[in-house]
C-alpha cells in the first residue's frame, strides 16, 4: 500500500515546475511573440515597388517618420477619444449594474441576470453590430416609432454620427466590463460593509472607501478590457460612424490591404502598440497616486484616532 | 511579387510539405501567421487536376453571381461553387501573392488594368481555349482586351462604369456633372453623401471634372486633388461605403452617395418608393472598366474551372447573371435579350453609345500609393 502511494508522488516529483505552462509559452511564442516580431522586422524595411509588399535590404526607420504624420495623429486622437469616453461609459453604466447584481439581487437569480448580460454574445459580433445599423437608420425602426408616437415630425438620422458610435461601443463591450466587476464585487465578504456600518460610516462612505477599493483589481481589468480591444477595432465605428468613425485601426489595414505597403503598415501597427501600452502605464500610474493619496490621508486618520483614544 | 529573394524558408523543407495535405494545411497557417514566410514553401505546384472535383472555389468580388445560376451549375456538372468575397483588387492581389499557389482558390474576378502585373507575377494559369467552345459567344468589343492580347489569362465577365444616385426629395434640381455632385455634397447633401471607398474612383472625379487623365501620376495635379478632397469635400462625406445599394438606398440612409450602376441599380429596384432616387452618369466624362473570369495559378480543379466560365458564356445563363447584377456581362446580343425580357431599370444596364463613349479606362501606375496616401487622409479629416 505505502508504496502504491509512494510511486505517483515520485513520478509527480519528475515533471518540471515549468511543464504545465508550456503549452500556453508554446502557443504565446508562436502566435504572438513571432508575429510582432516580423512586424517589428517589416516596419524597418520599405517598400520597394509598385507590385512589391515589402523588402529589408535597407534597414530603415524612415517609415516611423511616415507613420508619424499628420493623417496617424488625427486618426489616432479621433480613436483615443472613442477608446477613453466608451470605456468611461462602460464603467459609468457597469460599476452600478454590477454592485446590483453582487449585492442586492438574491444569490439563485443571479444567474438568470448573469445568463442575459451574455445572451448578445450568441450572436456575432457584425450581425449585432449591423442590427443597430438597421435600428438607427432614417427608415429604420427607431425613427419610424418615433414618428408614429409624435415624438419627431421628421425622419431622425442618428446614423453616422458620433452619438452612434458610443452606442455601438458601449453595446459591444458592456459584457466585458460588467463580468470582472461582477466578480471582484462578488469576492467582497458582506460582514466587511457591516463592519463599516457598525462603524459609523454611512452608505457612501461605505461604498467609497471599502467597497470600492476592494474592487480595484476587478476596475482594472474591466477597464483593460474594454480599452485594449476598443482602440484595435474599428469596425463598429466604421459600420455605425462611417466617415465619423475613422479609426487607426484602418488606417494600418488599408496599408497591408490596399496600399500593399506592408513596411509602412507594420510601422503604423507598432507605433500603435506603444502609444496604447503608454496609455495604460499613465493611467495606471495615475490609478496608484490616486490610491497613494486616498490610504496616506486614511492612515493618518486612523493614527489620529489610535492617538486620542490612548489619551 | 518575387519573394523568393528575401524570403527565408520556415518550418519545414518544401520536400516534406509536400507530404501533407498542402493546400489546406498551407491555407490555414497561413492566414493564422506570417503567411509570405510560408508562401517560399509552396514552390510550384501542378496545374490542370482531375475532372472529378468535388467543389470549385471562388474568391470573388461580393454578390457577383445568382445563386440560382450557380445551384444549376452544380446540378449539371457536378461541383459545387463556393464564393468567398473581396472588396478591391487590391485585397485580392495580395492574398493570392502571399499564398503563391497555395490560396486553396480557383477562380478571381480581377479587373482588367490588374490582370498583366497578376499574370507577371505567376498569379493567373494561361486558360485552354479548347475547354471553352462557349468563348465564341463573347463579344468581339470585349476580346482582345490590350492588357490580355488574345485572351490568354481572362475572359471579360461583367464591365460597368461609375457615377452617383441622389434623393430628389432632399436635392430638387437635375444633377449632370461631377461639379454637379461636388456642388451638391457641400449644399443639399452636406453630411448626407457617401463614397466608394476606393482611392482610384475617389481620386478620378476631380480628374473627370478638369479633364485630366483619372490616373494621373502629374504631382501638381495630384496636389490639386489633396487639397479639394481633404479641405472642402472631407467635411462633408458621411461615409465610404462601395455598396450602397445593399443597404443605404433602400434604408434611405444618405441623399448623394457615388457607386457603381449595377449596385445603384439594385439598391433601386431594393426600394420602396422606386421614383425618388435618380441615377446619374455623370459629365464630362467617367470611368468604364471590365471584371474578368480568370483561374488561379496551382488551381487543382482548373477543368471544372474552365467548365463553369464555359457554362456562363452560354447567352442564357449570361442573361440570368446580368439581371442578378445589373452590370452587362460580354456576351453577344445580352442587351437585346434583356431589352426582350425588360428587365427593370435597364438603361442602368446598358448606358447608351453616346454616354459609352464618354467613358475610358484607368491604369495602375506609380501614382497608386499617393492616392491612397491622399484618400486616407481625407478620412482622417472626415472623421475629426
Amino acid at each position: 500500500m505505502t508504496s502504491d502511494r509512494r510511486v505517483p508522488r515520485a513520478a509527480r516529483r519528475a515533471v518540471p515546475p515549468g511543464l504545465l505552462a508550456t503549452p500556453a509559452l508554446a502557443w504565446l511564442a508562436l502566435f504572438f511573440v513571432a508575429p510582432v516580431g516580423l512586424v517589428f522586422w517589416y516596419s524597418l524595411g520599405r517598400k520597394p515597388g509598385l507590385y512589391q509588399t515589402h523588402a529589408n535590404d535597407v534597414l530603415t526607420l524612415d517609415r516611423y517618420r511616415e507613420a508619424l504624420g499628420d493623417t496617424f495623429l488625427t486618426s489616432f486622437s479621433g480613436t483615443l477619444r472613442i477608446g477613453v469616453t466608451g470605456t468611461a461609459l462602460c464603467l459609468a453604466i457597469g460599476l452600478p449594474f454590477a454592485y446590483w447584481l453582487a449585492v442586492k439581487v438574491r444569490p439563485h437569480r443571479r444567474f438568470v441576470v448573469l445568463a442575459l448580460v451574455l445572451v448578445p454574445f450568441w450572436t456575432n459580433f457584425l450581425i449585432r453590430t449591423i442590427g443597430w445599423q438597421v435600428v438607427l437608420s432614417p427608415e429604420g425602426f427607431a425613427s419610424r416609432a418615433m414618428q408614429s408616437l409624435g415624438l419627431i415630425d421628421a425622419p431622425f438620422s442618428m446614423l453616422f454620427t458620433r452619438g452612434a458610435v458610443l452606442l455601438g461601443v458601449v453595446y459591444n463591450y458592456l459584457p466585458m466590463m460588467i463580468l470582472p466587476l461582477y466578480v471582484a464585487l462578488d469576492r467582497i465578504d458582506g460582514s466587511l460593509r457591516e463592519a463599516s456600518n457598525d462603524l459609523g460610516a454611512n452608505r457612501w462612505r461605505t461604498a467609497l472607501q471599502v467597497t470600492l477599493p476592494l474592487a480595484r483589481p476587478g476596475i482594472a481589468a474591466g477597464l483593460l478590457l474594454v480599452f485594449i480591444p476598443l482602440m484595435g477595432d474599428y469596425v463598429t465605428a466604421a459600420v455605425l460612424g462611417g466617415a465619423r468613425g475613422n479609426m487607426v485601426g484602418q488606417l494600418v489595414a488599408s496599408q497591408f490591404q490596399q496600399a500593399q505597403n506592408w513596411a509602412l503598415g507594420s510601422a503604423m501597427a507598432v507605433v500603435l502598440i506603444v502609444v496604447i501600452a503608454l496609455t495604460i502605464l499613465a493611467t495606471a500610474a495615475a490609478g496608484a497616486v490616486c490610491t497613494w493619496l486616498l490610504t496616506h490621508r486614511r492612515r493618518r486618520e486612523l493614527a489620529g484616532i489610535a492617538e486620542g483614544s490612548a489619551a | 511579387m518575387n519573394h523568393h529573394d528575401h524570403t527565408p524558408r520556415l518550418l519545414a523543407p518544401a520536400a516534406r510539405v509536400a507530404g501533407l495535405p498542402r493546400r489546406t494545411f498551407l491555407a490555414g497557417l497561413a492566414a493564422a501567421a506570417g503567411a509570405p514566410l510560408l508562401a517560399a514553401c509552396g514552390g510550384s505546384s501542378g496545374s490542370g487536376g482531375s475532372g472529378a472535383a468535388a467543389q470549385l472555389r471562388a474568391y470573388s468580388w461580393s454578390a457577383y453571381d445568382d445563386p440560382k445560376v450557380l445551384a444549376e451549375f452544380t446540378a449539371k456538372h457536378g461541383p459545387k461553387v463556393i464564393v468567398d468575397s473581396y472588396s478591391s483588387n487590391e485585397e485580392m492581389i495580395a492574398k493570392l501573392a502571399a499564398a503563391k499557389g497555395t490560396s486553396g482558390y480557383d477562380i478571381v474576378i480581377p479587373t482588367g488594368v490588374f490582370v498583366p502585373q497578376m499574370a507577371a507575377n505567376g498569379l493567373l494559369q494561361e486558360l485552354d481555349h479548347g475547354k471553352l467552345p462557349n468563348l465564341a459567344n463573347l463579344d468581339k468589343a470585349f476580346q482582345n482586351q490590350e492588357w490580355d492580347e488574345g485572351n490568354k489569362y481572362t475572359v471579360t465577365k461583367y464591365w460597368g462604369t461609375t457615377g452617383f444616385v441622389y434623393d430628389t426629395g432632399v436635392v430638387k434640381r437635375d444633377l449632370k456633372t461631377w461639379d454637379d455632385f461636388f456642388d451638391a455634397a457641400q449644399k443639399e447633401a452636406s453630411g448626407k453623401t457617401s463614397l466608394v471607398d476606393d482611392p482610384g474612383e475617389i481620386c478620378a472625379m476631380l480628374c473627370f471634372a478638369r479633364g485630366w487623365h483619372q490616373s494621373t501620376t502629374d504631382k501638381a495635379q495630384l496636389d490639386q486633388i489633396e487639397t479639394f478632397l481633404v479641405d472642402t469635400l472631407a467635411p462633408h462625406i458621411a461615409a465610404f461605403d462601395s455598396s450602397p445599394g445593399s443597404s443605404a438606398i433602400p434604408q434611405g440612409t444618405h441623399v448623394l452617395m457615388h457607386c457603381w450602376n449595377g449596385d445603384a441599380r439594385r439598391g433601386i429596384l431594393a426600394s420602396s418608393e422606386q421614383d425618388r432616387w435618380k441615377w446619374v452618369l455623370p459629365g464630362p466624362k467617367t470611368n468604364l472598366w471590365m471584371d474578368n473570369w480568370a483561374i488561379v495559378k496551382g488551381s487543382a480543379n482548373a477543368d471544372a474551372a474552365h467548365e463553369l466560365i464555359n457554362y456562363v458564356l452560354d447567352p442564357a445563363v449570361a442573361i440570368k447573371q446580368v439581371d442578378f447584377v445589373g452590370y452587362g456581362s460580354g456576351v453577344t446580343g445580352s442587351e437585346e435579350e434583356a431589352r426582350k425580357l425588360k428587365l427593370g431599370l435597364i438603361d442602368m444596364i446598358f448606358p447608351s453609345a453616346e454616354q459609352v463613349a464618354t467613358m475610358y479606362t484607368g491604369v495602375i501606375n506609380e501614382g497608386q500609393e499617393r492616392r491612397m496616401a491622399i484618400v486616407n487622409k481625407m478620412k482622417a479629416k472626415a472623421g475629426a
